[in-house]
C-alpha cells in the first residue's frame, strides 16, 4: 500500500476530499480489493476508538487566584506613594554623596590636563614671577590649580577664591623677602580650608531628616494600602 | 455561554470568566490528558497545570478554535511530563496485569445499568484501546486522540499541534492503520465489540 494511498483513504473517511478526489477514489475502490480492504481496516480502528468512553474530569478543575497567583488590586494612588518612596531615598542618598564628596572634590587638585590648562598665559605669567624667587615651587603651581576646583564648587567654597588669591600673593610676596623659610608658613596657612568646607556641608541635615521622613512614610503608607488590599481580596475569594 | 466574551473576559485577568471556560472544557482537555499519559491521576494533575499555564498564557490566543488552543496547552503538558518521567522514572503502585501491563481500569466509572459481563467487556475494550494507544508513537498518538477522540478537523488539530496539514493525514492514516493491527491482538478477547470489518460504509 502506497503511503499516498493510505492518506486518500483515512482523508476519504472523515470526508476531508474534494468531490472529485472522492469521485476518483471511489471509482478505484470499486476496482481495487486491497483498497477496500485497507478502507475497512482505517474505519474499524476509527469506529473502535470512537467507542472509547469520554471520562467524566474527576474533580472541578477550577482556578483560584492563589493557584495562579493573581496579585489584589491595589489602589490608584499607590504607585505615587511608591515614587515617592524612591525618590526621596535616591535624593537622600545623592544629598550623603554630596555632603561627602563635594568638600574633598573642592580641596582636591585635579588632573593633568583638566581646567588649568584653559589659562596658559596666567600660567606663564606666575611661573615667571616664581621663577624670579628659588625654591618656591610650590605655592606656584598650586595657584593655577586652586582656581578650577572653584569653579567645579562654587557654592560652599565661595569665599575661597578670594582668599586664596590674597594668600597667593601675601605669600608670592613674602617669598620673595624671605625667601624659602615662609613657604611653610604659606602651606601652613592653606591647611584650614578643607576644615571649614566640613563644618558646612552642601545639604543641610534638616533636609536629610526630612527626605528619610518622606521615604520612611511613604513605604509605610505603601503597606499598610497592600496590606488592607491583600484583606479585602481574601475576604472576596 | 458567549465563548468570545469569556475569553475577552478572561484576557482582561477575569478568572471567574476563564473558570466558567474551564467547566465547559474539563472534560475534553482530561481524557486527552488521560489517553496521552495513560494514567489517570497523572492525567488529572496535568489536567490541573495546563489549566494553569492556559490561563497564564491566554493573551497569546489570537483567535480561531479556543478548543483546539487548551489541547495544545494540555498535550504540551503531556510532553513535559513525559520527558520528567523518562528523567526519572518511577514505579507504578497500580498492579499489572498477567501481560505486564499496568491495570488502568475505569471501574468506578461503569454505567449502573450494565451487566457485569458488559462492564469487564467495556473494561477491557478500553484497556486493549488503550494499550494500542500507548504504543503509537507520541506524534501519532496525539493527532489520533485530538482527531478521532475530541472530534476535532484536520485544521483544527494542524493548530493544536502546529505542523502542516499534510503532516496530520500522514499521521493520522498510519496512526489508524497501526490501531488497527495492534487491535487484531485483541480481537479473540473482545469478540463481541472487535467487528472492525463489519461496519457499513460511512
Amino acid at each position: 500500500m502506497k503511503q499516498r494511498d493510505l492518506e486518500l483513504l483515512s482523508s476519504y473517511l472523515d470526508g476531508q476530499l474534494s468531490s472529485a478526489d472522492s469521485a476518483r477514489l471511489e471509482a478505484r475502490l470499486r476496482t481495487e480489493p486491497g483498497l477496500r480492504s485497507v478502507l475497512q481496516d482505517l474505519r474499524g480502528a476509527r469506529s473502535v476508538l470512537r467507542q472509547l468512553p469520554m471520562r467524566k474530569a474527576p474533580r472541578n478543575f477550577r482556578l483560584t487566584p492563589q493557584m495562579v497567583r493573581k496579585n489584589p488590586p491595589l489602589p490608584r494612588a499607590y504607585p505615587m506613594f511608591r515614587f515617592a518612596t524612591t525618590l526621596a531615598t535616591l535624593l537622600l542618598f545623592f544629598t550623603f554623596g554630596l555632603n561627602y564628596l563635594g568638600p574633598q572634590l573642592a580641596s582636591q587638585p585635579p588632573a593633568f590636563g583638566m581646567g588649568g590648562g584653559g589659562e596658559p598665559d596666567t600660567f606663564a605669567a606666575e611661573s615667571a614671577q616664581v621663577e624670579e624667587a628659588p625654591g618656591a615651587e610650590l605655592p606656584a603651581t598650586e595657584a593655577p590649580a586652586e582656581e578650577p576646583s572653584v569653579a567645579m564648587a562654587p557654592m560652599p567654597t565661595a569665599s575661597a577664591p578670594a582668599e586664596d588669591s590674597a594668600r597667593t600673593a601675601e605669600t608670592t610676596t613674602t617669598q620673595t623677602d624671605e625667601a624659602g623659610n615662609v613657604i611653610g608658613e604659606g602651606a601652613a596657612e592653606l591647611q584650614p580650608q578643607p576644615a571649614s568646607a566640613q563644618t558646612a556641608p552642601p545639604v543641610s541635615p534638616v533636609w536629610q531628616w526630612i527626605l528619610a521622613g518622606v521615604a520612611l512614610l511613604s513605604a509605610f503608607v505603601m503597606a499598610l494600602m497592600r496590606q488592607l488590599a491583600i484583606n479585602r481580596w481574601r475576604r472576596r475569594n | 455561554m458567549n465563548e468570545q466574551a469569556l475569553i475577552r473576559d478572561a484576557q482582561n485577568g477575569d478568572l471567574d470568566a476563564f473558570n466558567t471556560l474551564i467547566l465547559h472544557y474539563q472534560d475534553s482537555v482530561f481524557n486527552t490528558a488521560l489517553r496521552i499519559l495513560g494514567d489517570h491521576d497523572l492525567a488529572a494533575d496535568v489536567t490541573q497545570d495546563a489549566f494553569i499555564s492556559a490561563f497564564k498564557s491566554i493573551n497569546s490566543f489570537r483567535g480561531g478554535s479556543f478548543k483546539a488552543w487548551l489541547l495544545r496547552t494540555v498535550t504540551n503538558a503531556c510532553y513535559d511530563e513525559l520527558r520528567r518521567q523518562k528523567r526519572r522514572p518511577t514505579t507504578p503502585l497500580e498492579p499489572d496485569t498477567d501481560d505486564g501491563e499496568e491495570m488502568d481500569s475505569p471501574r468506578w466509572l461503569a454505567d449502573p445499568g450494565m451487566t457485569p459481563d458488559q462492564k469487564a467487556e467495556a473494561d477491557e475494550l478500553e484497556h486493549a484501546i488503550q494499550h494500542c494507544l500507548d504504543n503509537l508513537p507520541m506524534e501519532f498518538k496525539t493527532v489520533v486522540v485530538m482527531a478521532d477522540l475530541q472530534g476535532l478537523d484536520y485544521s483544527e488539530v494542524a493548530v493544536a499541534v502546529r505542523v502542516p496539514l499534510g503532516t496530520i493525514k500522514s499521521r493520522l492514516a498510519r496512526a489508524r492503520l497501526r490501531l488497527r493491527e495492534c487491535l487484531q491482538g485483541f480481537a479473540e478477547l473482545l469478540p463481541s465489540v472487535f467487528r472492525l470489518g463489519e461496519e457499513s460504509t460511512a
